[in-house]
């Protein structure tokens, strides 16, 4: 425990690194996951298609390639532009925060493009029609309201994201962000007590997903407030 | 910088030498996962605390934390411990192929359970009743009525998590297991190709995450053939 406790900083901080991953990729996962939805709503094929792959491939492929391709697939690329107006430069990296929370919000995005879009197409068309019937305009219709029910049918789903989210980050690891699974790795590189540093990381996810559960239950309770009874 | 697609189609071969041991880590985990689910179900609607509660306790724990942190600690963590050293399993425990088919099969096992939970709740009341009528005793019951509809009911929800087994069989290769992604990363580290030959892995994996889907559509079609259409 005394061995655990010397590592008590690094487990924060990268506590804390984790933290901030999950936050950065879950914008972007939210963002990639409307323009999906969008996409695939869209009446024009190619859009929609691509759209199609887009889901396909990423929820297809296995999280870890995707982090690889992007690692290093995005280094090669850079040192190569680089080069070209620089011979003189060797190798150019980059950052893994960046490299992994964009990794992990395209392969999130694309579960998302497929919750939202379930959720778009899950309004009563008969409220749609009467708010139209109504005169609202299309902008006033979709904000008014498809939103606010929109995001009640998403909720369960969007909770189920954040938790794959969450523990998507331990494989940033891999490409050496010093986050708590990489602090894990060192600390048992000098404690030589494996169990206890991994099932610290372990505990610690625990009580993150935990926490991410408890907030999303606490979501759904008010977002179907107005159900009460009725179910 | 640019795509080259004949490295593509010429490092296939060499990754799918890998394909072996991706296949039997996939089909040794899922029946492992399987076994452990009817178990920990079994345990969970039995109706004894002291049975489902260390069910509930398993499951938590490995739907809240990350697979890749799960393999760590089963492979470097459980060797802290001289008691599993000295134990009949080390030379099982030893092997990282073993270790991973533990870890995915303890990870698969979680989620499957609750999937199977899902789909007894969903078998229609009146059946069990008609059976207690009949004279059917509780496990006859079970046996009988629930566990085939029951079984029907989670294929659409197994065939997800089968796929995101065969995903998670990518993580081994952080174990220094020669798989599909062990075969890659290591010919990426020969050619220094990062889009091509990760992008020929992930073909390999979307294409079997395609062919299992496909499979399994097929048994859950062959499952419901006597179910009415259109329901």
């Amino acid at each position: 425990m005394a061995d655990l406790a010397a590592w008590g900083d690094d487990y924060l901080l990268g506590t804390l690194v984790v933290l901030k991953v999950f936050v950065v990729a879950l914008i972007m996962a939210v963002i990639f996951g409307l323009i999906g939805a969008a996409a695939r709503l869209s009446r024009n094929r190619i859009v929609s298609g691509l759209a199609k792959i887009y889901v396909v491939a990423f929820r297809g492929a296995p999280e870890i390639i995707i982090l690889l391709i992007f690692y290093f697939g995005i280094a090669v690329s850079l040192t190569a532009l680089v080069q070209y107006f620089d011979p003189a430069t060797k190798f150019v990296d980059i950052p893994p925060f960046w490299a992994g929370s964009a990794a992990i919000g395209l392969i999130v995005g694309a579960y998302m493009t497929e919750t939202f879009r379930g959720a778009f197409l899950g309004v009563d068309h008969g409220q749609v029609e009467s708010a139209y019937a109504l005169g609202l305009s299309k902008f006033q219709t979709f904000f008014h309201v498809r939103v606010p029910q929109m995001w009640r049918l998403a909720l369960p789903n969007f909770g189920n994201h954040m938790l794959s989210i969450m523990k998507d980050t331990a494989l940033i690891s891999v490409i050496g962000l010093e986050e708590i699974t990489f602090v894990a790795q060192m600390a048992t590189s000098v404690t030589r007590q494996p169990f206890t540093m991994y099932m610290t990381v372990a505990l610690i996810y625990l009580a993150i997903t935990t926490l991410i559960t408890f907030g999303v239950a606490a979501l759904e309770k008010y977002a179907n407030r107005h159900l009460r009874g009725a179910r | 910088m640019t795509l080259d697609p004949q490295l593509i189609l010429d490092s296939l071969p060499l990754i799918a030498q890998g394909l072996g041991i991706t296949l039997k880590l996939l089909l040794y985990s899922a029946l492992f996962g399987i076994g452990l689910a009817i178990i920990t179900l079994v345990m969970r609607i039995s109706g004894r605390w002291y049975l489902s509660w260390p069910a509930q306790v398993y499951i938590y724990f490995f739907r809240g934390t990350p697979i890749l942190v799960q393999i760590f600690i089963i492979y470097y963590g459980l060797p802290q411990f001289g008691f599993i050293r000295g134990s009949i399993l080390w030379p099982i425990l030893r092997e990282p192929f073993a270790c991973c088919v533990i870890a995915l099969g303890l990870n698969s096992g979680a989620y499957v359970s609750e999937i199977l939970r899902g789909g007894v709740l969903g078998v229609d009341k009146g059946l069990t009743e008609a059976g207690k009528a009949l004279g059917l005793s509780s496990p006859q019951r079970f046996i009988y009525i629930t566990a085939p509809i029951a079984i029907r009911l989670s294929l659409p929800a197994y065939s997800n998590e089968f796929i995101s087994t065969l995903k998670a069989t990518a993580l081994a290769s952080t174990v220094t297991l020669m798989d599909v992604t062990g075969v890659a990363r290591t010919l990426v580290s020969q050619t220094y190709a990062p889009y091509e030959i990760f992008i020929a892995a992930a073909i390999l994996y979307l294409a079997f995450a395609w062919i299992s889907y496909v499979a399994l559509a097929w048994l859950e079609a062959r499952a419901s053939r006597y179910v009415k259409k259109g329901n």
